[in-house]
């Protein structure tokens, strides 16, 4: 048997059958009507699946449920158990068993931990091997994942993510200077790009308002647990919604050198918008970009050089033409180095 | 007419309109003329139903365009996945997965009647032997089943899954499943063990994530088996700008990721020219095995020993590569700007750095193909003291571009107008 015979596209893994394990576990645990049914489905479904499900689980003709003789209008599952979990195919655990050779896999256990696992996927074969892999742009400055520190924080980060627990960190600042405070952490963020993790924690400020800071988990000098729970969610996304820029970038791309091609994917991890302007060969993009990483967005910018022209905001094409005018008076100042 | 249905059964039929639809987005129903009106109509319609929360339109005059639009660092599991999870099935498929998973969960090994007779039984539903046997052995071969032989007959049995059997991983493997979906390559496969364990990714997100590659993982499975087994491969490449399709011989070495496009490439030994190329894989349509390659080795030490040389996925001339030299002054403030440093030294990829004065640092690098490197200069726009390549035509084309620039920028005071191709 070959793992690399079998396919992704697989009816194993079909977005109907999930939608239908969802439902029948909840079912384990009551019966559900008809708008139970429904719900679920449009929670886990695509916008149009409901209407191919439930009516196929109501009328019987996916054979799951049978009316309740309790309570009229409700439905009963005939399973026995609920589906989940599930166990997993060749191709997940030759997936898992592949992860086993990353650098970074080792950062979510114990050596215990991944003793066992190595013991239980011991018969498996890895879907691909690390190596036939190469990250040829990435920054060579990533975290240290093989570092023994490090991993003992991201595991203390993890634990305390999950048990909404404060902990006391002692954090170099980019400035070089010792921070010492209490963070709540929230969510991790990997950058493939540099290989970083970085950290969305809750803090309180001095007049006791929240805020998320954000911490790069290798700056992290120590952690100690503390006792305090945090009893309720934090809900960041509202901390990324105040920092979506106010007025969007707005380019136009000609089709010179295959711009656009290139625009488009290296964009493509934007919100964007793309319209094809009535001038033959030129488009207009409009990306809605977090304001912290504007400086990035400009460099990104600056690399497509005059195929890509910034257009607005003002102050975004300010700070192009001062680096081009800057770049104008540097080579007017050094004889030779151009045509 | 076949009705309209949310599922297909094939990937690559969609595979390009999710793409167009993700990465260009402008595109209206006349840009999609390969195919007829009524496809265009259906799979707009399923792919506004998969990614309905993502779904914009855009109305131009009487021309619409249907576009998908995603901030992929705020996304929990990468949305293209669902294409992945769009496989039509049957009524038996259906019944038969869930059935079959839930008699035998108990542990107990029964023989094929019993299970036929046992599905009767507990769920009212009958079903002929053959069609049972066929789906347990697609489960078996798949791994979902245990299947052993007791005297003449077969017994099959569940497979207990892991949070049962190893309860002292979890959460762990949770948590590392939830991360790998979003930062390894067939994270799709991830993204399906989080479902089938009913979990979520509560904890990661990713930063500058290109999504599109998943559409490309199909492909890379027989390339990835290839090159295991020191095989050579028979590609179908569709060229991305003259649209021909060809099919070539090669010997499959490296897969070559971009962190900063999301493109994904296969670096391979090319026996007809004799020399080191890459393909795009979304540019790959079809691979199939061919024979094994004797010289394998050979051609692995060949790209080991370019490598360090190449500063994308340009090999330059071979097989004897005339490197190419480029030399960049980079002016800049130590105390204020000292990112600009790291910058270089992070992102020079190998060149070296040395400092002529304070406040002027000169970075060289020899490359393959220096043109890979003239992006990742004009980054610096605004520092550039000097820049020397010892192609004279690429020296030339980078101060042709900052003239542009500067000309788009300041011409009359207002910005100037594009030129047209």
């Amino acid at each position: 048997m070959n793992i690399h015979e079998f396919s992704l596209f697989s009816e194993l893994y079909t977005c109907y059958y999930q939608v239908i394990a969802r439902i029948l576990h909840e079912a384990a645990h009551h019966p559900l009507t008809r708008r139970q049914m429904e719900k679920l489905a449009r929670q886990y479904g695509y916008d149009e699946s409901v209407l191919s499900i439930v009516p196929r689980l109501i009328e019987g003709e996916w054979p799951f449920f049978q009316p309740d003789d309790l309570v009229s209008d409700t439905y009963v599952s005939v399973l026995k158990r609920s589906p989940f979990p599930q166990s997993l195919t060749n191709l997940q655990k030759s997936w898992l068993k592949a992860l086993m050779s990353d650098s970074r896999f080792w950062l979510f256990f114990t050596d215990s931990q991944l003793k066992e696992l190595t013991e239980a996927l011991s018969d498996v074969a890895p879907l691909y091997r690390t190596a036939d892999f190469f990250l040829f742009d990435q920054y060579g400055d990533p975290d240290p994942f093989p570092s023994v520190m490090y991993r003992e924080h991201l595991l203390l980060l993890l634990h305390a993510i999950c048990e909404q627990r404060f902990l006391s960190i002692s954090y170099l600042s980019q400035k070089g200077k010792i921070l010492n405070h209490t963070w709540l952490p929230c969510r991790l963020e990997y950058g493939q790009r540099d290989g970083k993790f970085r950290l969305y924690s809750m803090t309180f400020g001095k007049t006791g308002r929240k805020r998320i800071d954000v911490l790069n988990v290798a700056r992290i000098l120590s952690i100690k647990n503390t006792d305090r729970i945090y009893p309720a969610g934090v809900d960041i996304e509202r901390f990324f919604d105040r920092t979506l820029c106010e007025k969007p970038l707005v380019l136009e791309i000609t089709t010179e050198r295959n711009a656009l091609e290139r625009t488009m994917l290296h964009f493509s991890c934007y919100q964007k918008k793309v319209e094809r302007l009535k001038k033959r060969g030129i488009y207009r993009c409009t990306i809605y970009y977090d304001k912290r990483w504007e400086t990035e967005l400009l460099i990104q910018v600056l690399s497509f050089g005059p195929v890509v022209k910034v257009l607005e905001p003002k102050s975004f094409l300010e700070q192009i033409q001062k680096r081009v005018q800057n770049q104008s008076l540097l080579q007017q100042t050094t004889e030779g180095s151009f045509l | 007419m076949s009705k309209y249905k949310e599922l297909i059964r094939q990937f690559e039929k969609i595979r390009s309109y999710v793409r167009d639809f993700y990465v260009y987005g402008f595109k209206t129903r006349d840009d999609f003329y390969e195919k007829s009106g009524r496809t265009y109509d259906n799979h707009r319609r399923r792919i506004e139903s998969w990614f309905s929360d993502y779904i914009r339109t855009d109305q131009n005059g009487h021309k619409k365009s249907v576009f998908l639009t995603l901030d992929s660092s705020r996304m929990a599991i990468n949305p293209l996945y669902q294409s992945w999870k769009s496989k039509t099935f049957t009524a038996n498929d259906v019944c038969l997965r869930f059935f079959l998973s839930d008699l035998l969960a108990d542990g107990q090994l029964r023989n094929l009647e019993t299970i036929a007779d046992e599905i009767q039984k507990y769920y009212h539903c009958l079903f002929d032997t053959q069609t049972i046997r066929r789906k347990l052995a697609f489960y078996e071969k798949e791994g979902l089943i245990l299947k052993k032989k007791e005297g003449k007959q077969y017994l099959y049995g569940g497979i207990k899954p892991l949070p049962h059997t190893h309860p002292n991983l979890f959460p762990a493997l949770w948590l590392a499943v939830s991360f790998f979906q979003g930062a390894a390559p067939f994270g799709f496969l991830g993204s399906t063990i989080l479902d089938f364990w009913n979990k979520n990714n509560d904890f990661f997100r990713f930063r500058s994530d290109y999504l599109i590659h998943t559409l490309e993982d199909e492909i890379l499975l027989p390339i990835l088996r290839a090159m295991e087994q020191k095989y050579q491969i028979l590609i179908t490449v569709k060229s991305t700008k003259r649209h021909h399709v060809n099919t070539t011989a090669v010997t499959p070495l490296k897969i070559l990721t971009s962190t900063q496009t999301g493109r994904r490439y296969l670096c391979a030994w090319q026996e007809s020219s004799r020399r080191l190329s890459t393909f795009r894989l979304d540019s790959i349509q079809n691979v199939d095995l061919h024979k094994p390659d004797m010289h394998y080795d050979n051609h692995m030490e060949s790209f080991q020993h370019t490598l360090p040389l190449v500063w994308g996925v340009s090999f330059g001339d071979q097989p004897k590569i005339r490197a190419e030299t480029v030399t960049m002054q980079i002016v800049l403030d130590e105390k204020e700007e000292a990112f600009i440093l790291t910058r270089l030294q992070r992102e020079g990829r190998g060149g070296s750095l040395k400092q002529l004065k304070p406040g002027l640092y000169e970075y060289t690098r020899l490359c393959a193909d220096a043109t890979e490197l003239l992006p990742w200069a004009k980054s610096f726009t605004g520092r550039i003291h000097s820049f020397h390549c010892s192609n004279p035509a690429i020296e030339k084309r980078f101060w042709e571009d900052m003239q542009k620039m500067q000309e788009y920028y300041f011409t009359t005071g207002e910005t100037s107008q594009h030129e047209h191709p």
